[in-house]
């Protein structure tokens, strides 16, 4: 590892997140004054902490579901060798969305919907792997083409689905299917905070495995990685890390389709560094859409999803454009 | 008749075809004298379908109470009852105004309507329901917002809002009490705002209803016998 | 000389269509043997089998007697080094970064950075004579360069077997011929088995110790250059008509001149 690029690479990532949080923190619909938060007496010191209050579960949340997405997305383009890998490409984002739509449409009371979208989300994975099994193998490019053909289901599904739902419904869901950190709670944090652990670790511990794979699953099996097994459980982990942000935070796309590029840009593709200044930047970008969706056009909320994207395809193109 | 037409209770005899989505075919099937549509809420293929199949179809204006009461009027003239609808919408128009000299001249409260309690999704500038809290004499705080935006958690806690309006029905309503007592609408400047809760069905489907919707939030938001609320 | 490895009516297809239909043979440890077949015969699909990339079918592999199966995939990566004939390098890697990957099966995680690595990894760049691009993208590298880079990597592995497919193809002259010189010093010095994939009829009489024909998934012929690489030999495997002749420097060479009808 280039060690001086690395801890560059990582300084900055993390001093991008603390800019992004504190910015996550002050800005809004509501102007929060830090001397009110800190020192503030009455009414004013009062309602800067509420406010605060209310926004600091959400930086928090979006930083890990940021995160989660970001290393999903690393993970997978190294395993899959593809660059234009994200973590929904496997079908998670339509089954998350399925159930959800279900959820809501069943009549089900809203807490019971992450649950909802997390099972739906795990299912379609499940369904993508058993159909891109191949004579016992995980076949990575049946994997891609899977994920395809489920997320094209799942979307006649849901088109189908929001055609029987009454319109505050179909609003509600369209809303959340955009991405949304609006509801973040303490509890979700919690919630979501041991899948983003357990997801991080392992795929930090295959990390190795996954710098071999980005050369080629060949490459991989002739230096004695179990390739079969390696696939399974980066597979599992990241459908997990998916699932569980999607679940609580929508439907967020380019965060983990674009931050491991730009870490990439930054400290190059060894997982090892790759993984952890994915992790940050994503936290860093999802704190800062959040702060922009809650205050371009206060007090109304755009979804984040579409800030994310807003951002995110000009910032592609221009990578791409780069890039002869 | 649609599935959301659900008074007067004969209607409820009516043969249903659908949503706001609706199968032409269906209208069409039960072969009627006229066909009604809206400008918006209809899928426009349908009824550009039933047109062309040479159906009389009736376009009717929204988005507005003057809406309403052109649609009356109208209806009257297509069905030939032109003097009825003339004396309904008439007396709607009478009503509405009788209430907007009730409440002129009074402190306007500042008021949010909230269609949806998570994420709370409010009735902004130019939507039907901002005009509606508009005559009964409130000022709504999202009135610089079009259409229906989702407000913030943090908005909600610290603008003064004195009069949350929430249109509900059986099914909606514990989503908004949950909202009240534990989620979006349970924290800071919300809670202090006096809650009104309307029936969904008679105040969000524009129709003749609305206007007593109307009175009824009048006298909500500014008391029965004139005199402002606590 | 005793025997390193032995494939016992080894099959192997990918899918439906079979690639190695009963393959019998055996390769003597320090050995330096050519495999030759036309396209298809499945040379290239033997030495995956070996490198453990795509499983056998039927028959086996045997490892110094044992099945090769039955050695835990780490075990034998740190014996067997595979140079497939191309790799497509998609993410940017820093060529060293590349060559310690060579070093992976002999480290935990199979993340190779210890001091040792990197020196057993620029010295095997030095070897092969691209320690100059060890900080440059090796996906930014000629095809020639890329060849050797992968090879380096092949070295700091210090594999006892190397598996090497068609490994001159597409380089000039003079970097095949450094190519060769890598391959024969390893071959001398460290007593490396040698699996040579190759279409150079005259390469393989020239430097391998034995020859196996392959044809349609099965041994044709196995024996010294001098005996397998015959007319009617070639006429079998690869369906040309050839001629011996003897060059200005005596060597014994077999051309072929046309196909046969």
């Amino acid at each position: 590892m280039r060690a001086k690029r690395v801890a560059g690479g990582l300084a900055a990532a993390i001093a991008l997140l603390a800019i992004a949080v504190v910015f996550g923190l002050l800005t809004g619909g509501v102007h929060l004054s830090p001397v009110d938060l800190v020192a503030g007496v009455g009414p004013a010191g009062e309602t800067a902490r509420l406010v605060a209050s209310l926004r600091a579960p959400r930086v928090a949340l979006s930083a890990l579901v940021g995160c989660c997405l970001a290393v999903a997305g690393a993970a997978l383009q190294a395993l899959l060798k593809n660059p234009l890998a994200d973590p929904f490409l496997l079908g998670t984002s339509g089954g998350a969305a399925a159930g959800a739509a279900f959820a809501a449409v069943a009549g089900l009371s809203p807490l019971v919907s992450p649950a909802a979208a997390f099972a739906g989300a795990i299912g379609s994975s499940v369904a993508v792997a058993a159909l891109a099994r191949r004579g016992g193998r995980l076949d990575l490019q049946r994997l891609l083409l899977a994920g395809l053909i489920a997320n094209a289901f799942f979307s006649a599904v849901l088109l189908a689905v929001f055609s029987v739902a009454s319109g505050q419904t179909a609003r509600t869901m369209l809303f959340w299917m955009m991405g949304s950190l609006a509801d973040a709670t303490p509890g979700k944090v919690l919630a979501l905070a041991p899948y983003g652990a357990a997801g991080f670790a392992v795929l930090v511990a295959f990390a190795g495995r996954l710098n071999l794979f980005a050369v080629g699953e060949e490459n991989a099996a002739a230096l004695g990685v179990d390739v079969e097994s390696s696939k399974r459980i980066v597979f599992l982990a990241s459908s997990l890390l998916t699932g569980a942000a999607v679940a609580f935070a929508g439907i967020i796309g380019f965060v983990g389709l674009l931050v491991p590029h730009a870490a990439r840009a930054a400290v190059g593709n060894d997982q090892r560094a790759l993984l952890p200044v994915s992790a940050i930047a994503g936290a860093a970008l999802l704190v800062a859409a959040d702060a922009v969706s809650r205050s371009a056009f206060a007090p109304a909320e755009l979804p984040v999803g579409a800030v994310t994207a807003a951002i995110g395809a000009p910032i592609f193109a221009w990578l791409l454009l780069r890039n002869p | 008749m649609s599935e959301y037409s659900d008074y007067p209770t004969a209607a409820r005899a009516i043969p249903r075809v659908g949503g706001l989505d609706v199968s032409a075919e269906r209208v069409a099937s039960l072969r009627p004298d006229l066909v009604l549509a809206t400008q918006e809420g209809n899928a426009r293929g349908p009824v550009t379908a039933l047109a062309a199949a040479g159906l009389p179809v009736l376009v009717l204006p929204t988005g507005s109470l003057d809406a309403v009461l052109q649609s009356i009027r109208r209806i009257g003239e297509a069905l030939g009852r032109r003097e009825e609808a003339a004396r309904l919408a008439d007396s709607l128009s009478s009503r509405r105004a009788s209430v907007r000299e009730r409440v002129s001249g009074k402190r306007r409260p500042k008021a949010i309507l909230l269609v949806w309690p998570e994420p709370p999704q409010a009735a902004g500038g130019g939507t039907f329901l901002n005009e509606v809290l508009s005559d009964a004499g409130a000022e709504n705080l999202i009135e610089t917002r079009p259409g229906w935006p989702v407000v913030s958690a943090e908005y909600l806690s610290t603008a003064p809002v004195e009069v949350l309006v929430l249109p509900v029905s059986t099914g909606t309503r514990p989503a908004f009490e949950h909202a009240l007592s534990a989620g979006a609408l349970s924290r800071g400047s919300i809670r202090r705002a006096r809650v009104v809760w309307m029936d969904d069905a008679v105040l969000t489907r524009p129709g003749p209803r609305v206007f007593g919707a109307l009175e009824e939030l009048a006298s909500a938001i500014h008391g029965a016998d004139s005199r402002r609320s606590p | 000389m005793s025997t390193l490895l032995e494939a016992r009516g080894l099959s192997a297809s990918y899918g439906a269509t079979p690639a190695l239909d009963g393959l019998d043979a055996a390769i003597g440890r320090g050995e330096l043997v050519a495999l030759l077949g036309e396209n298809g015969s499945g040379k290239s699909t033997f030495l995956r089998v070996i490198a453990r990339i795509v499983p056998a079918g039927g028959g086996e592999v045997l490892l110094e007697g044992r099945p090769l199966a039955g050695f835990p995939r780490r075990a034998t990566a740190r014996r067997i080094a595979y140079l497939p004939q191309s790799t497509e390098l998609v993410f940017p890697i820093r060529s060293l970064d590349l060559v310690l990957q060579g070093r992976a099966p002999h480290s935990r995680g199979f993340s190779a950075d210890s001091a040792e690595d990197r020196d057993r990894a620029l010295a095997a760049m030095r070897a092969c004579d691209v320690e100059a691009l060890a900080e440059r993208d090796a996906s930014a590298l000629s095809g020639g360069e890329t060849r050797r880079v992968f090879l380096a990597r092949a070295l700091a592995q210090e594999a006892e077997i190397w598996l090497l497919d068609e490994p001159t193809s597409g380089l000039d002259p003079r970097h095949r011929l450094e190519f060769l010189e890598v391959i024969a010093r390893a071959h001398a010095d460290r007593k490396t088995t040698v699996l040579l994939v190759t279409h150079e009829i005259d390469l393989a009489g020239e430097i391998a110790d034995r020859v196996v024909l392959l044809r349609a998934g099965r041994a044709l012929a196995e024996g010294s250059p001098r005996e397998t690489l015959t007319p009617d030999r070639l006429r079998e495997a690869f369906g040309v008509e050839s001629r011996i002749v003897t060059d200005d420097q005596g060597r014994r060479r077999v051309v072929p001149y046309a196909p046969s009808r």
